[in-house]
């Protein structure tokens, strides 16, 4: 029996029980996600990497007591969130405009276009996804995590608000001002 | 997405670009985190696998699941009571002989069917039990007619109704010890013949040691109307009911941690049981194996009324689990705005 049209929730619980196939095939479903939102946000890739590995053995480790009372990607993410959390208050990183500036770079740099489309489109689509990652990078990091945490998690202004230990006001307004200033940015570039 | 953004256009197309970029992005986990990850995970599984191997086989293992063993228990204990309310009228006969080897028994056409009467006649004529126990077989026939503990219940049943037959007729008593012997998972043949040879026989055939203990501890009331037991109480059809109002009144074992008790009640809901338990529970806060507060898991499983309970007495609202997550991020990512708005008037962040 296939168990790709399985929710996340059912598949945590056969984890649960002991399914090691259904934990890569949760695995698999969200490493993108959760991957983007922590080199996103730290914007160094070792870091990421070792957070990454952090947040999923958090969720290996608690499959057996999870309790699908929420839904998995918020559970998901308020773990990510918080590993990301300690970590920074841990190497007391300040994440700004300058630290995130070099590796940025070099992600943009090996940013590549959709091999079906010419040299100019992909030329034209490297730009303009340096532009966007760019201009992600001048986030505040609170907005970036808000507007991370919606498009890659695909969580509502109160879900995020609880993640990020918000109110809801703030929340929003930072959501707000983040799409923005992206917005800006983006027309700045062009 | 889920609240609508100043300029929902403007919003979706800022969307719509990051991720339509986002996917040119190369950008990966090493392969060494991703190994690392699914290693971790299949051997944490592996360790699950085993742990949980004997538990599924274990039928017979209530406690260890506790929010199942009061169920299974009760359960048993009402589906044996229940039992016995329909077997035991069947080998009742107004013609019954009395228990043969007690000439001083007294003559109780109904209570003769009954375990009070039956230890009520124990207590009388001592002597003659004595010597009907004399006559017993040998213990490895007992043994043949002792429960197994795969079907403790029905055999106790059997047991009782096979007392009550050899008080009546050697007949009955054939038909008793077929039962005993199908819930025993098989007792002999010579089993059934000597029962059929005589009351005291079969009185001595399934001894009073044999009732499973489970019914011994459990529903103490069929046995404890002995000493002081009317004896003209129509006792069959009290018998029943008492043993399944005492499963019923019966107190679920405590466990050992008191801490543990206060987050179990919080957990299901039991708020007079909590309110109790708050009077004397030192630290509200304690923690569980995964750094869940009573607040927490009565949080999660949307027990309202414990969550105020627990505030009231003056629980952390901001005691974050062993992730972090704290009591109001779990009422909102599970859907309790009610618990929500307590949680926030009772200063969670």
């Amino acid at each position: 029996m296939t168990v790709t049209g399985e929710s996340d929730e059912t598949l945590m619980g056969r984890y649960g029980r002991g399914d090691a196939a259904a934990f890569e095939l949760l695995y698999r479903r969200h490493e993108m996600r959760i991957w983007r939102y922590l080199v996103r946000n730290v914007g160094n890739r070792a870091t990421a990497d070792e957070l990454m590995q952090e947040v999923w053995f958090a969720v290996a480790r608690d499959a057996a007591r999870y309790e699908p009372t929420a839904r998995f990607t918020t559970w998901l993410f308020t773990i990510a969130h918080n590993r990301m959390i300690d970590s920074i208050r841990t190497s007391r990183r300040q994440l700004s405009l300058d630290t995130l500036g070099y590796e940025s770079e070099s992600v943009v740099g090996q940013l590549t276009a959709d091999p079906c489309s010419g040299p100019l489109a992909a030329a034209v689509a490297r730009d303009q996804a340096g532009a966007l990652l760019h201009a992600l990078e001048r986030l505040p990091v609170e907005q970036r995590e808000a507007f991370l945490l919606q498009v890659e998690g695909d969580l509502s202004v109160e879900e995020i608000a609880a993640v990020t230990d918000s109110s809801f006001e703030t929340t929003k307004s930072r959501l707000r001002y983040a799409r923005t200033k992206l917005r800006e940015l983006l027309k700045e570039h062009a | 997405m889920n609240e609508i953004p100043p300029n929902q256009d403007e919003a979706d197309e800022v969307d719509n670009r990051y991720r339509r970029e986002s996917a040119l992005d190369p950008s990966r986990p090493s392969e060494s985190v991703r190994r690392a990850v699914l290693e971790h995970a299949t051997q944490l599984a592996a360790e699950r696998t085993a742990k949980s191997g004997p538990a599924q086989l274990g039928a017979g293992r209530p406690a260890a699941n506790p929010r199942w063993w009061r169920p299974t228990v009760f359960g048993t204990l009402a589906a044996a009571a229940l039992a016995g309310l329909l077997i035991i009228p069947r080998f009742l006969a107004p013609d019954a002989p009395l228990f043969g080897a007690l000439p001083t028994a007294p003559v109780q056409p109904n209570a003769a069917a009954t375990a009070a009467s039956q230890a009520e006649i124990r207590e009388q004529a001592p002597d003659a039990m004595a010597g009907a126990r004399r006559q017993s077989p040998p213990p490895a026939e007992e043994g043949a007619l002792k429960p197994r503990t795969s079907s403790r219940n029905e055999a106790t049943v059997a047991d009782s109704a096979a007392e009550i037959g050899a008080k009546n007729s050697p007949a009955k008593v054939q038909r008793m010890t077929n039962a005993q012997s199908t819930a025993a998972g098989g007792g002999s043949e010579a089993d059934a013949r000597r029962a059929q040879t005589g009351g005291a026989t079969g009185i001595a055939a399934s001894p009073p040691q044999s009732a499973a203990p489970m019914a011994q501890s459990a529903a103490p009331a069929a046995q404890s109307p002995a000493p002081t037991a009317p004896p003209a109480a129509p006792a069959v059809q009290s018998v029943a009911p008492a043993a399944l109002s005492a499963a019923r009144t019966t107190p679920p074992a405590r466990l050992a941690d008191p801490a543990a008790e206060v987050r179990r009640a919080a957990e299901i809901g039991a708020v007079p049981e909590l309110q109790t338990l708050l009077g004397r529970q030192g630290d509200i806060d304690a923690r569980d194996e995964s750094g869940r507060t009573a607040l927490m898991l009565a949080t999660l499983h949307g027990q309202a009324r414990a969550v105020d309970m627990l505030l009231a007495h003056g629980a952390d609202p901001n005691a974050a689990d062993a992730q972090g997550v704290t009591p109001l991020q779990a009422a909102i990512a599970g859907d309790r705005p009610a618990i929500a708005a307590a949680l926030r008037r009772a200063g969670a962040r």
